[in-house]
């Protein structure tokens, strides 16, 4: 038996028209479609973002760009998937000086894929350093960094330190001996600066020696503080790239629009 | 001249087309409105920065209590040679809070005269001044020798060549029951004059050890 | 740059991109395959390599050799060959800090308009020069062996001879290298490069007699040996003379 429900109290100004027999059905597709478009429409009626996505996707990019311009992105990859791989490890990982080297081999030995996440985190920091060096040697090279994109060469900079601070700290937080020790002279490299170098590694030790919240700190600063940075300084160097364009290979000399030259003759 | 252009400006905001004037808006009311919120945004800024900041530099004004731990009756030590101890510099933190020593008699044909209490047993750290790598003696040589960049060290733990910038430390000993008990670290600088504890890679001869001031908190031992 | 070469060049930009594709969909294939790629090689590496974990933190070792990961190995370097015990801050902080510096300001002193690295000789050269020093210091500081083990080839001689001679030299060996030779002396590529001389091929200018006499009477500051186990010592002379 069918059961008929009685229809809601919509007023009839919202309800669509009946259809008309000449009318053909909307196809299943089309009615999904149609459900999209207008649930992006709602959002974009209330947020106006659809200009500020047209004008980055549709920007144009100068003619010559080649290969060499995809680095700075696949950087941008590589840290989300630190981001990503991060997320899981932190789901087990103990930043404690008792545990750490546990909770570190139990990812690495015990838990489901827990070596190939962990592998994909070393990897993939690896695989970022090397890309910021290229992506840095590109800009270099070809001038990039020339006017008008000197700010966005700053903002690069910080980033490349920032990222190599993120090795250094995720470096400590496995807790075998080579963390250790690279640590321990990392640290101490920050002690020879005159006056503020001692108050510094007493700030990164959080106290005289290696003790019970060292490891958190560093846990602290690789995983909230500097990826923060780092997120919020990518979004900074790609809005300039986007506002001032990327930059067309040095050796492209712009031909003349061929009307503009006919005019000049 | 310049006065009476200021007299001649007037005290409406839009007469003056500073931007976002409206009708009736004096400058002294724009003025008075922005310092509020530069002042009231300091505040809230500072009252969430302060905290945090304390929060973190706090540990460096921590005082670290004075612990002594035994490693052995007097009769184990020579003068003339090494016996590496290990005992806990940190506590609380298990194994990771423990360092090794090398320990000997004190020797006065080697170490001069005994200075005090404290200076019975020489008991030197395995932290590299360099940059805190872990170091080895060598009894054949008599240098204790750095694995990573190349310091060596003599038998009075004194540099002997590469980079380290002082003497190893050493920890303060002294004589309880017939054991030997190790306390607090310091450092001494290239005549073996004691100093409160520094971190590797500082120096403190001549005006090093005002160039890399030690933690407040951290002290010789009195009458040492 | 001055005002008239900015026009310029903001001119000549808007032709070459008035000339282009839009970002998207034309730049962002390829950023998407290059994304593709790049996590081929995180995932192959991460399968083939793994994650290695290290024995456990051991602050009371005397025996760990502490290096650092391959993308910090110029600074390792670099702190191994500044020696003098004075210029340590300029190892560890100062050329790094002066570096970091150049790079963070080089937009505001190389401010030339020419963009091709071939017209820009001053900068690609010096750019070519750090690379270089960066891949040098690398080099080394990868290579550079632990001061607990001597890594020299047997020579053939050696070898061949077998028997005893084998055994004691490869005895001498660890007598060497357990007993700090390597703070002063280099063997290949273990060891410091001073204040000793290097000993690679050491058995080439001295016998075994003289060897012998140095290491019980040395010249300061080398200590002597002569309270070395007479096996020991022996063994010491028969590997040090036959590094040829």
């Amino acid at each position: 038996m069918k059961l008929k429900l009685p229809a809601p109290p919509i007023p009839a100004s919202l309800k669509s028209p009946p259809r008309r027999p000449d009318e053909e059905r909307p196809s299943k597709v089309e009615g999904a479609k149609e459900a999209g478009i207008s649930a992006v429409d709602w959002v974009d009626e209330r947020t106006s973002l659809s200009g500020g996505v047209r004008w980055m996707l549709f920007r144009k990019v100068p003619r010559g760009t080649n290969w060499a311009y995809t680095l700075g992105s696949a950087t941008m990859f590589a840290f989300l998937n630190q981001a990503m791989t991060g997320v899981f490890l932190a789901m087990y990982y103990d930043p404690s000086a008792t545990n750490a080297y546990e909770s570190a081999r139990y990812i690495t030995n015990e838990a489901f894929l827990g070596e190939f996440v962990r592998g994909m985190h070393k990897w993939g920091s690896t695989v970022m350093v090397v890309l910021v060096f290229l992506h840095m040697g590109r800009t270099f090279f070809w001038g990039a960094y020339k006017y008008p994109r000197e700010l966005n060469w700053v903002v690069g900079a910080v980033l490349l330190v920032l990222t190599m601070l993120m090795s250094f700290t995720g470096y400590l937080l496995p807790f075998d001996q080579k963390s250790y020790w690279a640590t321990i002279v990392g640290v101490n490299i920050n002690g020879t600066g005159p006056l503020v170098g001692p108050y510094l590694n007493d700030f990164l030790l959080a106290g005289p020696d290696f003790g019970a919240t060292t490891l958190s700190r560093f846990y602290a600063i690789h995983m909230l503080l500097v990826p923060g940075l780092i997120a919020a300084l990518i979004g900074a160097h790609l809005y300039l790239v986007a506002r001032l364009g990327t930059t067309a290979p040095p050796w492209l000399k712009a031909e003349k629009n061929p009307e503009l030259r006919k005019e000049s003759v | 001249m310049a006065k009476d252009r200021r007299k001649a400006k007037s005290k409406y905001t839009a007469d003056r087309s500073i931007p976002g004037a409206f009708e009736g808006e004096t400058v002294t009311r724009r003025r008075f409105m922005t310092g509020t919120v530069h002042a009231s945004g300091a505040i809230a800024g500072a009252a969430i920065a302060l905290p945090a900041l304390g929060f973190a530099i706090g540990p460096v004004f921590e005082k670290k209590p004075v612990q002594w731990e035994a490693i052995g009756p007097v009769d184990d030590f020579g003068p003339d040679e090494y016996i590496p101890k290990v005992f806990t510099e940190t506590y609380g933190i298990g194994d990771v809070g423990k360092t090794t020593a090398y320990v000997r008699q004190h020797n006065e044909s080697i170490d001069g005269p005994q200075k005090d209490e404290y200076d019975a047993f020489v008991a030197i750290s395995t932290k590299c001044m360099h940059l805190g790598c872990p170091v080895r003696y060598s009894s054949a040589a008599e240098r204790f020798i750095c694995p990573c960049h190349g310091g060596v060290y003599d038998f009075q733990g004194k540099r002997a060549g590469g980079p380290p910038v002082r003497p190893l430390d050493r920890f303060y000993t002294r004589i309880r029951n017939g054991q030997v008990e190790v306390g607090p670290r310091y450092s001494v600088n290239a005549e073996l004059r004691r100093f409160s504890p520094r971190y590797p890679g500082e120096p403190i001869d001549g005006i090093g050890q005002y160039l890399y001031p030690s933690r407040p908190t951290a002290r010789k031992l009195p009458n040492s | 740059m001055n005002r008239q070469e900015k026009e310029e060049y903001l001119r000549e930009y808007s032709i070459l991109k008035s000339q282009g594709k839009p970002f998207f969909p034309y730049a962002v294939a390829k950023d998407s395959i290059m994304a593709v790629v790049v996590m081929g090689v995180i995932i192959t590496l991460s399968i083939v390599l793994g994650a290695e974990l290290g024995p456990k933190a051991d602050p009371t070792t005397t025996t760990y050799v502490p290096r650092p990961e391959w993308y910090f190995y110029f600074l390792f370097e670099l702190l191994r060959i500044i020696k003098p015990n004075w210029l340590v801050p300029l190892a560890t902080l100062g050329i790094p800090t002066i570096c970091l510096i150049l790079l963070f300001l080089l937009p505001f002193f190389d401010r030339g308009p020419e963009r091709r690295p071939e017209k820009r000789p001053i900068a690609t050269t010096l750019g070519i020069f750090v690379i270089a020093a960066m891949a040098y210091l690398t080099y080394l500081g990868a290579s550079a062996g632990s001061p607990n083990s001597i890594e020299l080839a047997t020579p053939a001689s050696v070898k061949q001879s077998g028997g005893t001679m084998l055994a004691q030299f490869e005895a001498g060996r660890q007598v060497a290298a357990q007993s700090g030779c390597l703070a002063c002396h280099k063997f290949g590529e273990n060891g410091n490069a001073g204040p000793g001389p290097p000993l690679t091929d050491v058995g080439r200018n001295l016998p075994a007699g003289a060897i012998s006499r140095t290491l019980i009477n040395p010249t300061p500051p080398m200590p002597s040996f002569k309270d070395l186990p007479k096996e020991k010592f022996d063994n010491l002379v028969v590997f040090l003379s036959q590094l040829k």
